[in-house]
């Protein structure tokens, strides 16, 4: 079964289109993560899934429901955290997680739910209002968990939350991923959804960019790594031209005594080494950086703009690769 | 679909219940009306406690819509601004339990604060007056109560019509500022224009019609037609109808016997209106917005 699945979805304000012809299906039971920077369209896709904002074009099913027509069908069976959210600061946390349960016809135990997300006894007796951000995201993730959800929606789950909150957060996605929970989350940040997500899309400008599983990127990535060698004996310019038109080497740039070579194959490195090493160079150093996952998100998000040039003619030779599989 | 409503109109009551607004408010009402009837008690020899609830009139129809717009005028766009309005719409109440469930639970909130206060002119007339109107009381707080929840329905309608606090402040003041302080400029002004002369007491029927569409000359004729005495409306006055014609109602004014829509009773229908028509736009701008 498909958990989400979004067809030619659009969203437009005036001039501006903040989703564009997106298509993205998330399967039953998995852990997907919506990347994207700020701004990408991220909350304004999630906000059509959930009926908070219409399309302008296009449609979008939860859990094979349609996200407008039969909005009243899927809110039940989904749990939400949204983004932006605020809570009743009058009502404690206790009368928040009641008033969910209400409308869920749950009969979850509020304590063991408060519990189940960090906050304590006494803090459930206080008026929400009082409570620190982290605090409200960690109620809100409450509300969202009552009713035992086949699926959860959340909207940047880790803003507010310390590093400890994140690793809670993280520990929370998978328990209930393992209780058979789709989860569905979005971040700008690459490293909170890395350690839980089973495939991630990467939303850029209101366009899906790549949507692959984590290990999958890093291996569209390969070995994309920049090699620098230090030549002893030689300036970098005369070695160049032996390196250049190796396989698996697609950007050479030498300057003083060292050739910086960027890699798409991890076996090019041992051909740079031979074939520099076999005109009879002498190779004082050999440093290679790998280019991060991170790099590759900024990459793909930001492509022109990013610092190193290494890793953007990695990243975007990455991109097309992606490719076949967005259209999919 | 089962309808969640209720559940929100319960969390509704439940939040105004701690608002430290809604107690002045009803501090203010039943003070009203306690320190009226000592007052009076005081004062005014041989009178009975039917006589004294007329004096209610006055200080309710300015309280009560003010009371009630408070109570409603944020109801809907003051969750899309704070951002509960998300938690709320990703459970399972939709838009429709939201418009629905707030007019309700604020509506109650004001039914409260209205009750208590008549709760105290019944007992207060009974310990000063030695009497118990009890037809009248309950007639009156009747209307009074349709009165609140006209406002409320104005103020939620409203709230759930506009996307900013401003916006939903700004026309429900105006509403006020217009039944109030304008309604005569904006409609004997025109008669003016028109016939080269102020409304006389037998004016032209449209225009007699129109002054029952002021929700607080409703109120005060449907009300001066359940106590003893008038009740008069609170107004500017800009002086373009005579003194004589300011006394009347409508349904007096008319010469010979009154068509139906100018009987005091149609101010039920009129306040009626004043609390479906904001309540359906409201409803139905909601309904397509994007938060």
């Amino acid at each position: 079964m498909v958990a989400i699945e979004t067809t030619g979805l659009t969203k437009e304000y005036g001039d501006l289109t903040a989703v564009d012809d997106l298509d993205l299906t998330v399967d039953d039971g998995e852990v997907f993560g919506f990347l994207g920077p700020n701004g990408a369209g991220k909350s304004t896709t999630i906000n059509m899934l959930l009926d908070f904002a219409r399309p302008t074009a296009g449609s979008a099913t939860v859990l094979g429901y349609d996200a407008q027509a039969e909005a009243d069908a899927i809110s039940p069976r989904v749990g939400v955290l949204p983004e932006g959210f605020d809570v009743y600061p009058r009502l404690s946390g206790r009368r928040h997680i009641e008033f969910a349960a209400k409308t869920k016809g749950a009969d979850d135990d509020p304590d063991d739910l408060l519990e189940r997300v960090g906050l304590d006894p006494a803090d459930a007796e206080r008026p929400a209002g009082d409570y620190s951000k982290g605090m409200r995201q960690r109620l809100a993730t409450g509300m969202a968990l009552v009713g035992d959800p086949d699926l959860l929606i959340m909207d940047e789950p880790s803003t507010g939350l310390d590093p400890h909150g994140i690793r809670e957060m993280q520990d929370l996605v998978r328990r209930e991923a393992e209780r058979g929970t789709t989860v569905f989350f979005s971040s700008h940040i690459l490293e909170h959804v890395e350690a839980v997500c089973d495939r991630v899309g990467v939303l850029n400008e209101g366009e899906l960019v790549a949507v692959d599983t984590i290990a999958g990127l890093r291996e569209e990535l390969g070995g994309g790594a920049t090699m620098t060698l230090t030549l002893a004996d030689r300036s970098g310019a005369d070695a160049r031209d032996l390196v250049r038109d190796l396989a698996g080497i697609t950007d050479v740039t030498a300057s003083g005594r060292t050739l910086e070579c960027t890699v798409t194959e991890p076996p090019a490195k041992a051909d740079v080494v031979t074939a520099v090493a076999g005109a009879g160079a002498s190779i004082a150093d050999v440093r290679i950086e790998e280019v991060s996952l991170e790099s590759l998100f900024t990459a793909l998000t930001n492509g022109d703009t990013a610092e190193n040039g290494g890793i953007t003619g990695a990243a975007e030779a990455d991109a097309t690769a992606v490719e076949p599989e967005v259209t999919r | 679909m089962t309808s969640h409503i209720p559940t929100v109109a319960r969390k509704e009551f439940d939040d105004a219940g701690r608002s430290k607004l809604l107690w002045s408010l009803i501090g203010l009402l039943v003070g009203l009306v306690a320190i009226g009837y000592t007052a009076i008690w005081y004062t005014i020899d041989d009178v009975t406690a039917a006589e004294v609830l007329n004096f209610l009139g006055l200080p309710l129809q300015v309280i009560i819509p003010i009371a009630a717009l408070i109570a409603g005028y944020m109801a809907v766009v003051g969750e899309r601004r704070s951002g509960s309005i998300k938690l709320l719409l990703g459970l399972p109440p939709n838009r429709t339990d939201v418009v629905f469930g707030k007019l309700l639970g604020r509506t109650a909130v004001v039914g409260v604060a209205v009750g208590l206060a008549f709760l105290a002119s019944l007992v207060l007339g009974a310990v000063f007056f030695g009497s118990v109107p009890f037809a009248d009381w309950l007639g009156f707080a009747a209307v009074s109560l349709l009165f609140g929840t006209t406002f409320v329905g104005l103020a939620v309608g409203v709230s759930a019509a506009v996307s900013s606090r401003g916006k939903s402040m700004a026309v429900v003041v105006g509403c006020y500022m217009v039944f109030v302080a304008l309604w005569e400029l904006l409609t004997a002004g025109p008669y003016y224009l028109l016939y080269d002369e102020g409304p006389p007491i037998e004016a032209e029927t449209w225009y007699l019609l129109l002054e029952q569409f002021n929700p607080i000359f409703a109120y005060t004729n449907l009300a001066s037609s359940v106590v003893e005495g008038t009740i008069y409306p609170f107004q500017f006055q800009y002086g373009l109808q005579s003194p004589e014609a300011y006394q009347m109602t409508p349904a007096e004014r008319f010469p010979g016997d009154a068509p139906f829509y100018l009987q005091d009773w149609f101010g039920v229908v009129v306040m009626l209106a004043w609390l479906a028509v904001p309540v359906a736009i409201g409803y139905y701008r909601f309904k397509r917005t994007d938060l």
